[in-house]
């Protein structure tokens, strides 16, 4: 359980996270979202007490990262796969890591072969790939068998197959009980993963919701509709008080309207409909909306801003 | 690279984080980095190498004064050689006493050992282990004391064993002058027992440094400032009228921990114990602020 109170990181003028509120819980995996440098890894960082708090707190199961007397087995952190020194081995590394809290070496071995490290555990660290490196991170995250994991970008450089990995392992831990957390700026990589999704942007909480209410409400779903007669049916369908819009030749995107109302109005009026397709929402355009939103709102604070994210394509 | 499925996960043993451990987290860093066994095996070979070639310097010295010398107040007319003891301490109020044969290489030992402090948690700063080992030990300072810890006794046993192996070294080559050097010899033991004491501490101040710069060449830069151009720069101040200039250079680090290692007054103005606390003062002096740093700044 984390839960972060009006959580806020300034930086001389420039704001990081602008005072967040929000709880984490354990038993499911929870996805935090942003695009980059909206304050992500910041407030993780902040949760293990890398960064200092500019306002607010932040606490892991009840008190302050540093006050557990116990801090790995409350929290594996993963944040940055670089935090390791290039010279020495990984086994080495982890080795150090685990002496702190008196873990046994035999810990060490197993979450080498966990993490699929054996073969180059005994290598310099400073010579792994991308993908090895954030193996090595993960291992020591999970070192203490920690009752909440926080991930900041985990399946970074990870082959298909450690992605895999990743999205089974975050599962099978949150199943556990545990509280799982775990950041990506991949709203697909969410999708797969996550049961409820925090989404952030320029430093301010956007959405926290479960996944599926984040899919559903952020847009009106819309109905796909492709008729001969596409004057005739918008006229139809735009005397409900609905929108239409018509993008390419016969075919009408109706929002407000569900597919049945749809067939129903046509079917009075003797219309005929040759496709008629429920449009959801995929995560990836709910995020888009939610962030570029997040952007406009706050378009008059910060005049330098990055440029808005590309419009959703058309389906 | 195949990855087990799903992680079978062993209890791992509720231990907790305890000072004890962070000192093992910390040997166990210091050992495993070929370069550092490396560096300490060259600086044990190089400083008994040094004061080797010291203890022959000595002899050559004592030798020179005792026969080209004038001779000494007790000493008959026809008599112009000085004693051996009168050529001693002639050569010792010139910097070359027998006494401080076993620490001749101390300054290479304080160069390479200070410069490792730094190293020793600048190079965690630079590579990002830094955010490993303070995720670990959150409260940070017991990180510190345990690299403090491992410094100070690696820095004092490689300089107590470096000294005492110079003094075995050294005992034929100055034998062959007829100087008997033994640890019964007034100040041998006290400069092969201190020796490690004026380095351990170098190794506190060079860890502050790096802490407080967190960049290994800036720290390694400021350390050698400290330790030998503050020396240079304040021997030339008692060029400068005035008696006040004249003082100044006494309390620098690298004199004051200098002065510690002498034994009795000589000329100097400060005796060793004063020395040694004007060093101890030293260390306090960036070890205080690099503790406030790390305790607060964002890593």
């Amino acid at each position: 359980m984390i839960e972060a109170v009006n959580l806020a990181k300034h930086y001389g003028a420039k704001t990081a996270v602008g005072g967040v509120t929000f709880t984490v819980k354990p038993g499911m995996v929870t996805g935090f979202l942003g695009p980059n440098g909206a304050g992500k890894s910041t407030t993780m960082r902040m949760i293990v007490g890398l960064d200092k708090p500019s306002a607010g707190k932040v606490t892991v199961n009840g008190k302050r990262y540093a006050d557990h007397h116990d801090p790995l087995h409350q929290v594996g952190a993963l944040l940055d796969a670089k935090a390791v020194h290039t010279s020495r081995s990984a086994y080495n590394h982890l080795l150090a890591m685990a002496a702190t809290h008196n873990i046994p070496t035999k810990r060490v071995n197993e979450v080498i072969d966990m993490t699929g490290l054996a073969a180059v555990a005994k290598k310099k660290a400073g010579g792994f790939s991308l993908g090895m490196g954030q193996r090595l991170g993960i291992a020591s995250a999970l070192l203490g068998d920690p009752q909440t994991l926080i991930l900041d970008e985990p399946v970074n450089g990870l082959d298909p197959e450690g992605v895999l990995w990743v999205r089974n392992l975050a599962k099978h831990l949150a199943a556990q009980g545990k509280t799982v957390f775990l950041s990506s700026h991949l709203m697909s990589e969410m999708a797969q993963t996550a049961d409820h999704l925090i989404v952030i942007g320029r430093g301010q909480i956007i959405a926290d919701a479960p996944i599926a209410e984040i899919l559903a409400g952020t847009q009106q779903a819309k109905v796909r509709v492709r008729t001969a007669e596409v004057t005739r049916l918008s006229q139809l369908l735009g005397a409900n008080g609905v929108k239409v819009e018509c993008h390419e030749n016969e075919t009408l995107e109706v929002s407000g309207l569900d597919a049945r109302q749809v067939a129903t109005i046509a079917m009075d009026n003797r219309v005929l409909v040759y496709e008629l397709t429920p449009l959801t929402n995929s995560l990836e355009e709910a995020y888009f909306n939610l962030t570029k939103d997040a952007v406009e709102y706050h378009s008059q604070e910060f005049t330098d801003n990055a440029p808005v994210p590309a419009a959703v394509k058309g389906r | 690279m195949s990855t087990a499925t799903i992680p079978a996960s062993s209890r791992a043993g509720r231990k907790s984080l305890t000072f004890s451990g962070v000192l093992r987290s910390e040997w166990i860093k210091f050992r495993s980095l070929r370069s550092t066994q490396m560096l300490l095996a060259f600086t044990f070979v190089a400083v008994v190498g040094v004061g080797a070639f010291a203890a022959w310097v000595r002899g050559t010295v004592i030798d020179a004064i005792m026969h080209s010398g004038p001779a000494g107040p007790g000493s008959g007319t026809g008599e112009s050689q000085m004693t051996l003891q009168q050529a001693m301490d002639a050569a010792s109020a010139q910097g070359f006493s027998i006494y401080g044969t076993p620490i001749a290489g101390l300054q290479l030992g304080v160069l390479v050992l200070g410069a490792l402090a730094v190293l020793l948690i600048s190079s965690e700063f630079g590579t990002g282990m830094i955010r490993s080992t303070l995720t670990a030990v959150p409260k940070r300072l017991p990180a510190f004391f345990a690299k403090a810890i491992v410094l100070v006794v690696v820095s004092y046993v490689l300089t107590l064993v470096a000294a005492f192996a110079t003094f075995l070294v050294s005992i034929p080559i100055l034998g062959s002058f007829g100087i008997d050097m033994s640890l019964s010899m007034d100040g041998v033991l006290y400069s092969i027992l201190m020796g490690g004491v004026y380095v351990a501490g170098v190794s506190l101040i060079g860890l502050s440094l790096g802490t407080l710069i967190r960049s290994s060449a800036g720290g390694i830069i400021v350390l050698v400032g400290l330790l030998f151009l503050l020396e240079i720069g304040t021997s030339l101040l008692t060029l400068v009228p005035g008696d006040f200039w004249k003082y100044v250079g006494q309390y620098v680090p690298s004199v004051a921990g200098g002065r510690m290692l002498e034994i009795g007054d000589k000329a100097a103005f400060i005796s060793p114990l004063a020395g040694g606390m004007i060093f101890l003062g030293w260390i306090v002096l960036v070890t205080v602020p690099a503790l406030v740093s790390l305790k607060n700044r964002d890593v």
